[in-house]
Order: C-alpha cells, then structure tokens, then sequence
C-alpha cells in the first residue's frame, strides 16, 4: 500500500519512460522497478469499472492526499485496496462507515514502489434501496435454486413445546404481544427470551449467535423470531445470508414474524412457518388450553363410557351363562322323566292287568297263580283277582 | 410417579386407551387395568394444563465480535 505520504498513486502515463530490458547473453533481465513499471503501464489500459464491496477498513488524514479504504466481498472475504483523493472524497460527504457496501468507480493500478495491487477511484456511492433491492432478489434465486425454501423442508411445529424460545430486539411491542398472546391461550407455558441487536452492523452475527443459543436450551421446542416494524434497511439483517441459512439448519422449528405483514425478508421464506404478527405467532406456538380441556374432557367420558360398555357386555354374557347353569338340571330331569314314561308305557302293555281287563282273572293257590287242577284239591282256599276287585273262594270239586 | 413425557406424548396414549376400550376387544382384566390408566392419564394432562402461569427466562448470547 502507499504509504501515507505518497503524493498521490495515479499513473501518468505521459511520465513512463520505456522499460528496457538488460541482456544477460540472450536471456532478456527486467529490474524489480523496471517490471512493476510495465504491469503498471499495462493495468493503466483497463477501463473505468465499477466494484462492489463491503468497507472494512477506512484511513483517512488532513496531513494525507490520500485516503485509503480496504473493500471486502463479504462472500469469500477476499479484499482489495481502494484509494481516492482526500478532497474528492472529503466532496462527497459520505460519513462513510465500516461494515457498509459500497460501489466504488475507478482504475486499477499498482503502486509501483511495493508492487501492490489496488483500485484508483473518483466515485464511492453507498449501495442503495435499489442496489439492496437488486442484491436481495439475487441472493433470494441463488438460495431458492439450493432448495432452501421448498415446502419439502418445512417441519411441523410441536402442539405443545416444552418451552417456547422468543428471538427479539430491544422491541418491547413486539416481544408484547407475543408473551402475551402465549400467556392468554396457555398460562402454563414456558419461553425463554433471548434478546439481541436486530439491527445495523452486526446484527446478522448476533441474530445467528441467538438462534443457536435458543436452539441448544434444553427446553426450547420451537423458536419464534420478531421483531416490529422497521425500514427497509431496518429489516436487512433478517434477509442476511449467514441469518436466512441458519434459520433454515435450525435444530427446531422456526416461526418467523418479522416486521409488518407486507415484509417478506428472507428469513420468512427459509423458516418452517411464517406469521404475519407477533399475536399471529403466538396463536401458531401453543394451542388453546380451553379447548385442550374440552378434548380431554370428551376423552375421559369416552374411556368411561368404553370401559362400562366392555363391563357391560361381559356381564351379559355371564347372566346367560348363569342363565343356562340354572337350567341345567331341570332339562336333564326332564329328560328323564319323559324316558321313565315311556318305559312306564311299554310296562304297562305287558302288564297281565291289562288281560284282566278283557274279562279274565287270575286264580291263585296262596302265592301260586293256578295253571293245572292238579294243584288244587276239594275245600281248597282260592284267591280271585279281577281287573278291579278280588274275590275270595273254596273248590267245590275238581274236575280233570 | 411424574411422568416425564411431553404432554403431546400423554394425550396420545389416552386417545389410544379410549379407542382400544372402544373397541371393545379387550378382557374384563385388561379393561379395568386400561380404565385406571387412562384416569391417570387424564389427571396427569389436567395437571399440567393447570400449571401456575407464564414462566419467563431470560437467556444472553454471547455476542461475537
């Protein structure tokens, strides 16, 4: 880099004297001096560009012509020397700060004395809503094309977290609304609120350093990020890649409910569900606790009334058995008895009363029913049986 | 005995005795054991719905610089 007393870097192209090689034999030998002057001739050809970078360095002096401001591309860190006149730059009245993009016009050209690259310029213009606008829309395609924000990836947020992790700035409307929201449809809830600069320099790196923190908390099974309303710029960190990307690689679930509802930062486009309002988010992270009673009301008459009918049904079934054990042994005499009658019945058909009844009678000797007269004799006692009656008599004569 | 699952974890385990009773295709036993369970249960989820109120923390990340 020059140093701060070099009266100035432009090459006047008027004032180069011809580089002249020394010859060693036929190897052509350029001095240190004379080969940056060639590269310096060289670089003076290019045209006017313009650069885009981000300020990370910017010395400027009243005792220096010079000043000198180191651009970096936030992407790959890579940087380059930017110098401009003091006066010019004093014109332009930038208050110019590091950490802000800018497009800077110039030429390259090298400082010859130390061989360094570096960026001539006459114009430095702060990025503006355009260029913000343009850069935006660029990273929005290029994160879009890595499927960042496909409906694929996005998670289902939990009914109930354990606890509810809030990402806010210094905004206490924002923060407001949202524990109030959660304290109102959920009193036993529990969040944990990490607040952080949301704005300006840094805040991209301090957003990220929240989430994760929020993120690794034991208890934290959704993250919600807010914040109010704010300028366009105001929301510019919450469209930041490094930001967009982390929102999008949390560990939980994000609701992002950043600025008005005609917003769209990045981080709405990459988290897993978007809420137009802090009280909005507040709705999505934790259900109802009224209608949660109810549910579980309706599910414990249920289980009663499931459990009665099982009870129920079973006791049926045990009335009928009790029922049929009952009934067993009638049914089994019954059967019996029916049988006993039938026998009864034959019996009967063979019974000799049956005989009587057709008019003929048994005569017996004592025990021995008479069958031959041979085994009674004259005066003998006999018995008579009839069908109904029995007569008592004595032989008169027995005839062969 | 507290129960250390998610509320979510809770509910569903209710929701999964109630529709196993309704079916119907459970013992006299089992039923009677899934009945207190689920009583249980639902005492558990009331519990914790009833939880005092809003529990605030504040949690401070440290800032990269």
């Amino acid at each position: 880099m020059p140093g701060p007393d070099d009266p100035g870097c432009a090459v006047t192209l008027t004032t180069v004297p011809k580089v002249e090689p020394i010859m060693y034999g036929d190897r052509k030998v350029f001095t240190v001096s004379s080969f940056n002057r060639g590269i310096a001739t060289y670089l003076a050809k290019l045209p006017v560009l313009w650069v885009e970078g981000e300020v990370t360095e910017l010395r400027r002096n009243e005792a220096w012509a010079t000043v000198f401001v180191t651009l970096k591309d936030p992407e790959t860190g890579a940087t380059l020397k930017v110098t401009i006149g003091r006066r010019g730059f004093d014109r332009l009245d930038l208050a110019l700060e590091e950490g802000e993009t800018v497009h800077v016009s110039g030429r390259a050209e090298l400082y010859e004395q130390k061989g360094e690259l570096g960026l001539r310029v006459t114009m430095i213009e702060r990025i503006g809503l355009g260029g913000h606008l343009l850069a935006l829309e660029r990273l929005k395609r290029k994160l879009a094309a890595e499927g960042l924000f496909a409906p694929a990836r996005k998670r289902p947020l939990p009914r109930l977290p354990r606890a509810i992790g809030i990402l806010t700035g210094a905004d206490a409307a924002a923060r407001g609304d949202l524990v109030t929201t959660i304290g109102a449809r959920f009193p036993a809830a529990a969040v944990v609120v990490c607040e952080t600069r949301v704005q300006g320099k840094g805040a991209p790196a301090a957003i990220v350093s929240a989430l994760n923190a929020l993120a690794a908390h034991p208890e934290v099974d959704v993250i919600v990020l807010t914040r109010g309303g704010g300028s366009f710029e105001d929301l510019l960190p919450f469209s930041d890649e490094a930001v967009v990307r982390a929102v999008a690689s949390c560990a939980v679930p994000i609701v992002s409910a950043v600025g008005h509802e005609q917003d769209t930062p990045l981080c709405d486009l990459a988290a897993d569900v978007r809420a137009a309002t802090p009280t909005a988010a507040g709705t999505l992270v934790v259900p109802d606790a009224g209608e949660l009673r109810t549910t579980l009301e309706g599910s414990r008459r249920r289980l009663g009334l499931a459990v009665r009918n099982v009870l129920e049904r079973d006791a049926a079934v045990l009335t009928r058995l009790g029922e049929r054990l009952r009934s067993a042994p009638r049914l089994l005499l019954e059967r019996r008895r029916s049988a006993l009658d039938h026998t009864g019945a034959r019996l009967k058909a063979l019974s000799p009363l049956a005989t009587l009844d057709r008019g003929y009678a048994i005569v017996r000797a004592g025990a021995v029913a008479l069958r031959d007269t041979s085994m009674v004799s004259q005066g003998d006692r006999l018995e008579i049986e009839l069908a109904s009656g029995a007569l008592g008599a004595t032989v008169e004569d027995v005839r062969a | 005995m507290t129960d250390e699952r998610s509320f979510e974890a809770l509910q569903k385990e209710l929701e999964d005795i109630v529709a196993r009773l309704e079916r119907g295709d459970v013992a006299v036993d089992d039923a009677i054991a899934l009945f207190r369970k689920g009583e249980e249960l639902y005492k558990t989820c009331v519990e914790r719905l009833q939880g005092a109120e809003l529990r605030i923390e504040e949690l401070s990340a440290s800032e990269p610089e």
